[in-house]
C-alpha cells in the first residue's frame, strides 16, 4: 500500500527497482536483487532461493493483485513470472520483474518524507504499523515537521513518536536521514520506504519503496530523466503540446478552450451546472506561463484550437480568453482563420475580454462565429447549440 | 498597506521577454520602477529604467527600494530572491512559474528570519487601482474602490475584477497568491493585511481545488476578521483525482464521503494538503459564516449584499 490518494502524478513515479538503486546509492539497506525481463533470465539467477518475485508496475495493491509472488526453486518461479508477465495491474503490465531474496522480518514500520502545502516544509512521517494495511489517520501516523534545516535530532524525534526504543531508534533514524538526504538532493516529492522491515537485533531493511520526482526540478536532475524514460519508451512524460493536466478529455460534445487554470476550471464549472456535456477543456496556460514564453502566443492558440477540435464527436466550441497583453484582434482573427480551415462544421461561441474587444468583437461576427461579452451567456449559448 | 504609489520598485531579470513587456506597463500605471537588475547588462538602460548587475549595486546608485518583482527562469529565482532579501528589500513578488518546491522551502525559512513578504510564485503579483501595479494584472479590469480581491488564479482574478468593476464596485487591491503548491504568502496572511487596510470594507477570496489554504482562511475569518468576507472556489466539477494546470490545483482523490466517514469515526485525514476537494472548501467557508457564490457573476451581488 502506498499513498496513492494524494500522489495523483503517477507519470513521476520511479518503479520500485529504481527507487532501490537510489536507495542502495544513499546508503539505505535493501535486498540482493535481479531484474527479471523475461521467465527464462530466472536459470541464471545469482540470488539463493526462495525468493519474491515483484511486478514492477506504478499501481499500488500489488499483493493483493497477485503481483507478488513467492518461489523456492527455478520452477515454480519461472510459473510465477509468466503469471506476473501476464497479468495487469490497474491496466498496465510490466515490463521487467523484480526477484529478490526473501526476508523474514519481525516488524514492519512506514516511514515517508514529502512536502506539506500548509507547513510549508517537508515532514517525516512514521508508523509502527506499515505494510498492507497502514493507514493515514492521525492516530496511527506519527509525524515531524522539519522547521530549519535538517539535522539528525528529526529523525530522532520521529522514532521516539513512532514508540521505538533501544537500537531500533538509531536503526530508523539513520534510514530516515538518508531518506532525507536522497530527498533534498534530488529534489523529490515523495520518498516512501513501506514496509520497512525490522528484525529482534535491530537490523532494518527496506523492502518495498517509492520515489516521485519533481516535475518542476527535473530539468536539474538528468539521472532522473534518464529513468523514466527508462520506464516509458513509448510512452514520453510529455506527451503532445499540452502537458496531461492542462488538456483533459471526456465523452460530450462541446469542446472547451480557456486561458489560466482558474478560469478555465469555472468555465468547466459553469458548463456543468448548466447540465452541458464537455468534449474536453483545454488550459491554454496564462500569459505569464514559462513553457509558453519560448513560442507565439498565437501559435499557441492554434495547437490548442486543433487540440480541441480533433475528436469528431465535438461539435460545438466554447472559447473564454481574457488578454493581458495579446491583441484580441489577433486572437479573433486566429479564431476565424482556423474556423474556415476546419474541415467539418462547428458551432464556434466565444468570449473574449481585453484592450481592443470592439474591433475583435467585429471581426468574429463578420466570419458568423457568435460573440458574446458576458461569460454566463456565453456557456448558455453553447450548452444550447449542442 | 504595504503597497503605496510611493514604493520604489526594482524588477530582477529585467532582460527577460515578460519583464520587459510588463515594465512600461507597470511604469506607464504609474508605479515607481527605479531600477532592473540583469547581471551582465549593468550600465546599461531599458526603456528609461537604468540596470545593474546586483541589487545592491543599484541600491547604492538610486537609493532605498521597497520591492522587487523577480521574472527570472525558474531554477535562478531562489538566488534573485536571497539577492533582493540580502540587499534589505522586505518585500517579493515572483511572478515567474514553476519554481522547485524545495527552492521556494529554503526561501520561505529566509523570509520568517527577515520578515519578507513574499508574493506567489506563478503569480500576477498585485495591483491597488489607480496607486500601484506590481506584477502583471492588466489594470483595465480593475477600478479603484473597497472591494479586496485575493485568489489564486491570474485570469480568474482579472474575470472577478472586471465583473465586479462592471457591477460599479471597485477595488481596494486584486492580488493573486499563485498557483504553484508551495507559495511564500497565504490566503489568511492576506486576509489579517487587508482587514488593517483603512480602505478595504469587505473581502472576496477566490479558491479552487487542492491545498488547504481556503480551510484555513476560513478559519481565520472566524476567528479574527470583522470585514464581511465572499468566496467562490473554481473547480467542483472537474474530474476527481487530477491535476489541473496550476501545480497547487490537485483534487485529492479522497473522496468527500470518505472524508465524512473518517470524520464520522472521530478520525481526521492525516495530511492538510490531501483536503482539496471544491466540496470542502466551500463547506468550510459556510461553516465560518461566509456566503459563497455559486458563479463568478455572482459575487458582486454577493458584495452589494455585504455592504449595505
Amino acid at each position: 500500500m502506498v499513498v496513492e490518494w494524494w500522489n495523483t502524478n503517477r507519470q513521476m513515479d520511479l518503479l520500485e527497482y529504481q527507487a532501490k538503486e537510489l536507495f542502495r546509492e544513499t546508503g539505505i539497506p535493501v535486498l540482493p536483487s535481479q531484474k527479471i525481463r523475461c521467465p527464462q533470465d530466472l536459470k541464471g539467477l545469482k540470488i539463493p532461493y526462495p525468493i519474491v518475485l515483484k511486478s514492477q508496475v506504478r499501481a499500488g495493491g500489488r499483493g493483493k493483485a497477485g503481483g507478488i509472488r513467492f518461489a523456492t526453486n527455478t520452477i515454480d518461479a519461472i510459473a510465477a513470472a509468466q503469471a506476473i508477465f501476464n497479468l495487469p495491474i490497474q491496466g498496465e503490465l510490466p515490463d521487467v520483474l523484480l526477484a529478490e531474496a526473501k526476508y523474514n522480518a519481525s516488524q514492519e514500520f512506514y516511514l515517508a518524507i514529502l512536502l506539506d502545502r500548509t507547513a510549508r516544509r517537508p515532514v517525516l512521517l512514521g508508523s509502527p504499523y506499515g505494510g498492507v494495511e497502514v493507514t493515514f489517520t492521525q492516530d496511527k501516523m506519527q509525524r515531524v515537521v522539519v522547521d530549519e534545516e535538517f539535522s539528525p535530532f528529526y529523525a530522532r524525534r520521529l522514532a521516539l513518536k513512532m514508540g521505538l526504543t533501544g537500537e531500533a531508534i538509531e536503526a530508523v533514524s539513520t534510514v530516515i536521514k538518508r531518506m532525507y538526504r536522497l530527498f533534498v538532493q534530488q529534489d523529490l516529492d515523495l520518498v516512501e520506504i513501506n514496509p520497512l522491515g525490522i528484525r529482534h537485533n535491530g537490523e532494518v531493511m527496506a523492502l518495498d519503496g517509492k520515489v516521485t520526482v519533481n516535475n518542476e526540478a527535473l530539468n536539474r536532475h538528468h539521472h532522473l530523466t534518464r529513468l523514466l524514460q527508462e520506464r516509458n519508451l513509448e510512452e514520453p512524460v510529455y506527451s503532445g503540446v499540452f502537458p496531461s493536466h492542462d488538456f483533459v478529455e471526456l465523452d460530450g460534445k462541446l469542446g472547451i478552450l480557456c486561458n489560466g487554470a482558474g478560469l478555465t476550471m469555472a468555465t468547466f464549472d459553469l458548463v456543468c451546472e448548466a447540465k452541458g456535456k464537455p468534449a474536453n477543456f483545454l488550459n491554454l496556460g496564462s500569459e505569464q506561463t514559462w513553457y509558453g514564453m519560448d513560442d507565439d502566443p498565437l501559435e499557441r492558440l492554434r495547437l490548442g484550437l486543433e487540440a480541441v477540435t480533433t475528436s469528431p464527436n465535438v461539435s460545438v466550441v466554447l472559447v473564454n480568453l481574457i488578454a493581458g497583453v495579446t491583441l484580441c484582434q489577433d486572437i479573433a482573427r486566429t479564431l476565424v482563420e482556423f474556423s474556415e480551415q476546419i474541415d467539418r462544421p462547428c458551432k464556434w461561441i466565444v468570449r473574449l475580454v481585453g484592450g481592443d474587444v470592439v474591433a475583435a468583437e467585429k471581426t468574429l461576427k463578420q466570419a458568423n462565429l457568435t460573440s458574446v461579452k458576458s461569460l454566463d451567456e456565453a456557456v448558455s449559448l453553447a450548452v444550447k447549440a449542442v | 498597506m504595504q503597497f503605496t504609489a510611493k514604493t520604489k520598485v526594482l524588477i530582477h531579470g529585467i532582460a527577460e521577454p515578460l519583464a520587459a513587456t510588463h515594465s512600461i506597463l507597470m511604469k506607464a500605471y504609474g508605479t515607481q520602477v527605479v531600477a532592473g537588475v540583469s547581471p551582465g547588462l549593468g550600465g546599461s538602460e531599458r526603456d528609461g529604467i537604468p540596470v545593474y548587475d546586483l541589487v545592491e549595486v543599484a541600491m547604492k546608485e538610486v537609493g532605498p527600494i521597497d520591492a522587487a518583482v523577480i521574472f527570472v527562469k525558474p531554477y535562478l529565482v531562489l538566488d534573485a530572491a536571497l539577492e533582493a532579501i540580502a540587499a534589505g528589500i522586505r518585500r517579493l513578488a515572483i511572478v515567474t512559474e514553476g519554481m522547485p518546491p524545495m527552492d521556494m522551502v529554503k526561501l520561505i525559512r529566509k523570509a520568517d528570519a527577515t520578515e519578507t513578504l513574499v508574493i506567489g510564485p506563478s503569480s500576477p503579483g498585485l495591483i491597488i487601482p489607480g496607486e500601484i501595479l506590481l506584477g502583471t494584472h492588466p489594470a483595465e479590469f480593475y477600478t479603484p474602490g473597497s472591494v479586496g480581491l485575493i485568489s489564486r488564479c491570474g485570469t480568474l482574478t482579472y474575470e472577478i475584477a472586471l465583473s465586479l468593476t462592471e457591477a460599479g464596485l471597485g477595488q481596494s487591491i486584486g492580488v493573486s497568491i499563485g498557483g504553484d503548491g508551495i507559495l511564500g504568502s497565504s490566503f489568511a496572511q492576506w486576509l489579517q493585511i487587508l482587514d488593517e487596510d483603512d480602505r478595504t470594507e469587505v473581502i472576496v477570496i477566490v479558491g479552487e481545488i487542492g491545498g488547504s489554504g481556503e480551510e484555513a482562511a476560513a478559519e481565520y475569518v472566524a476567528e479574527a476578521i470583522d470585514k464581511p468576507v465572499i468566496a467562490y472556489v473554481a473547480g467542483r466539477h472537474v474530474p476527481k483525482g487530477r491535476r489541473l494546470g496550476h501545480a497547487g490545483a490537485i483534487a485529492a482523490n479522497l473522496s468527500h464521503k470518505t472524508e465524512k466517514k473518517l470524520k464520522q469515526a472521530g478520525k481526521t485525514a492525516l495530511f492538510d494538503l490531501d483536503i482539496g476537494t471544491a466540496e470542502h472548501k466551500i463547506e468550510a467557508f459556510k461553516n465560518a459564516g461566509i456566503p459563497v457564490a455559486e458563479r463568478p457573476s455572482e459575487i458582486s451581488k454577493l458584495v452589494k449584499k455585504a455592504l449595505k
